[in-house]
């Protein structure tokens, strides 16, 4: 397993993709608070506005943070087959399950760190505009934060298993832009059409939706016209991203010991 | 040494692979022929376990089948299709990623970039490199754990003549020192020098196992050639006796059906003098076309008629 999680590594470390899709991460995350900073500073700083400057708006536009490392875990399995070097890398270590597991591992431990570092940076930076961060260590703060971590994690791994059930790039790519910018928008979007009002109950079941409540430190907000969808808590809601994340990598996982490299 | 064993492989109706089993030695170069489309790549790829077959079928590697190997590459050297590399990913940088996965040291890697002629462009990334280039990296790759065992498909694919005769020399040596080959290539004649056993597919069943100079006489037949100041006269005492003769390129006689010592009793016998008797014996190249003959399955058309060479009297002669 060791030989595994070296070659997982070093593979990692040799792709400049690696580098462009964690420094856009982090770019695009400390884009936030200074832009927050540059434009409210004279603002008292409240616990939302505080969590949404550190985790890079993740919790209210876009999680730049997580889609930049989910392309990282796509190009993990997915590049292997766009490229044929899955054929090397099972000469060089046949044990299919150990490589998956490996390539889990490192991703996983790769976007922790990288996330880490972006709200590291993102805290400085809030620091430095606004001379403060207050109750960065403190609940709902903290916990967001954690939840912010798991929910990237996730993120990732849902692109890794994207890839591998896919075998390439660009499906894959396609799968985890378009279902929760698209499809779960638009589901919850015509959960306000009163015909649909029986779609409500699904909302807390959609896998990307159920995610971003890692991170709040108050509810969503859908608008004046969003009904109560009842999300479960937040370490609950992140089960649902997570089971949903376990079931496309189990899928992949499975076909991947059968099918033909 | 390596045992396949009971090797299927079906791709919906086409049945690429049929019940191949065959044992490669180690100490000699086995080569592994057959047509396009024949098998072999795929009979590669169900052996390293890259293919799932159906049934029982399984290859064991020094007793090991491979996907059990700790640290293959050690064991097991490959060298499949080329031009299995990440675009930006640097020869050296490629080379030690496999490596780390298989306890490989980094002087190693230096060391068989060096071998194969890639030192120079080690740190340059594969989307530039020619098809030759990419063979060589291939190359280094299946050398770097400096295994007992090469399974090389289409090595000297893409390979400049300096590069084809490296490669004999090397495959040959290194079975020389004792260990097992086997290696699929469609340049009959290199085959010819470099192989001692062959391995011949047609359309996934085994047609040929064994040695090379047996496949050979197996499937062709070898003529005598004579030269004679008085060849018309010989022509009917050889008919008589039952020999085939055809007349060849320089006017000599390429005699058939009768061998080299009964055609030389013979001439002795009716005084005829010779001016040559020699045994005419056929390459690796016709006995694998007349081995493989009924097992091809693509078989392109004959060159098209020229306008020209249609309507002049020349012309239709040679056609
Ligand atoms: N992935 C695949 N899907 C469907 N059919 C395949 C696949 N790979 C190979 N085949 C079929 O299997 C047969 C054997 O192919 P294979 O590549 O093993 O032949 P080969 O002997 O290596 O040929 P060549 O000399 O051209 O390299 C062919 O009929 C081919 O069409
Ligand atoms: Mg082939």
């Amino acid at each position: 397993m060791l030989d595994a999680l070296r070659y997982e590594w070093t593979r990692l470390r040799t792709l400049r993709s690696t580098y462009w899709m964690a420094g856009s991460g982090l770019v695009a995350s400390a884009a936030i608070p200074v832009v927050l900073g540059l434009g409210a500073n004279d603002e008292p700083l409240h616990a939302d506005a505080v969590n949404l400057s550190v985790n890079g708006g993740a919790s209210f536009v876009i999680p730049f943070l997580a889609v930049f490392m989910a392309v990282v875990g796509i190009f993990a399995t997915g590049h292997e087959y766009r490229h044929g070097t899955i054929q090397p890398t099972l000469t060089a270590l046949p044990q299919r399950s150990r490589l998956i597991l490996a390539k889990i591992l490192t991703v996983t431990a790769l976007t922790s760190v990288v996330t880490l570092a972006s709200i590291a940076i993102n805290a400085a930076l809030v620091l430095v505009f606004w001379g403060e961060v207050p109750g960065l260590f403190d609940d709902p703060v903290r916990s967001a934060l954690l939840g912010y971590v798991a929910h990237n994690v996730i993120y990732a791994l849902v692109g890794l298993g994207l890839g591998l059930l896919f075998r390439g790039v660009p499906s894959a790519l396609v799968v985890i832009f378009l279902m929760p910018l698209i499809v779960e928008t638009l589901i919850v979007g015509l959960t306000m059409v009163p015909a649909l009002a029986w779609l409500v109950p699904a909302v807390k079941f959609l896998p990307f939706t159920a995610g971003a409540e890692l991170m709040l430190t108050s509810p969503a907000n859908f608008g004046p016209a969003a009904p109560d969808f009842g999300f479960f808590d937040r370490w609950a809601s992140g089960g649902v991203f997570a089971l949903f994340a376990a079931l496309i990598i189990g899928a992949a996982w499975i076909l991947f010991k059968k099918r033909d490299a | 040494m390596i045992a396949a064993k009971g090797l299927h492989k079906r791709y919906g109706k086409t049945v690429a692979v049929d019940d191949l089993s065959f044992e490669v030695r180690p100490g000699v170069v086995t080569g592994f022929l057959g047509p396009n489309g024949s098998g072999k790549s795929t009979t590669m790829r169900l052996m390293l376990g890259l293919d799932h077959g159906e049934g029982e079928g399984e290859t064991l590697f020094n007793g090991e089948r491979f996907t059990s190997i700790r640290r293959p590459m050690n064991q097991v050297g490959t060298l499949l299709e080329a031009k299995s590399l990440h675009p930006t990913r640097s020869a050296r940088n490629h080379l030690a990623m496999l490596a780390s996965a298989n306890g490989i040291a980094d002087a190693r890697i230096d060391r068989v970039l060096d071998m194969v002629g890639l030192g120079p462009a080690k740190r340059k990334m594969p989307k530039g490199y020619s098809l030759g280039m990419s063979q060589r990296l291939g190359l280094a790759q299946a050398l770097l754990g400096d295994p007992h065992t090469l399974m090389l498909d289409e090595p000297t694919n893409g390979l400049d003549p300096h590069g084809i005769h490296w490669m004999r020399d090397l495959l040959k040596s290194l079975a020389a020192e004792g260990r097992t080959i086997f290696v699929s290539s469609h340049l009959l004649s290199e085959m010819q020098l470099m192989a001692d056993e062959l391995v011949v597919v047609g359309r996934g069943h085994m047609i040929f196992n064994g040695d090379v100079d047996q496949f050979v006489r197996e499937f062709t037949t070898s003529t005598v050639v004579v030269r004679s100041p008085f060849a018309d006269a010989f022509v009917s005492v050889l008919e008589a006796k039952g020999a085939s003769i055809t007349e060849g390129d320089d006017g000599e006689l390429v005699v058939s059906d009768m061998e080299i010592d009964h055609v030389g009793h013979l001439a002795f016998t009716e005084g005829i003098e010779l001016a040559e008797l020699s045994r005419r014996s056929a390459s690796l190249e016709e006995a694998f076309m007349s081995a493989t003959g009924a097992a091809e399955q693509f078989v392109a058309e004959m060159p098209i008629q020229t306008a020209q060479t249609a309507q002049t009297p020349e012309g239709a002669q040679h056609a």
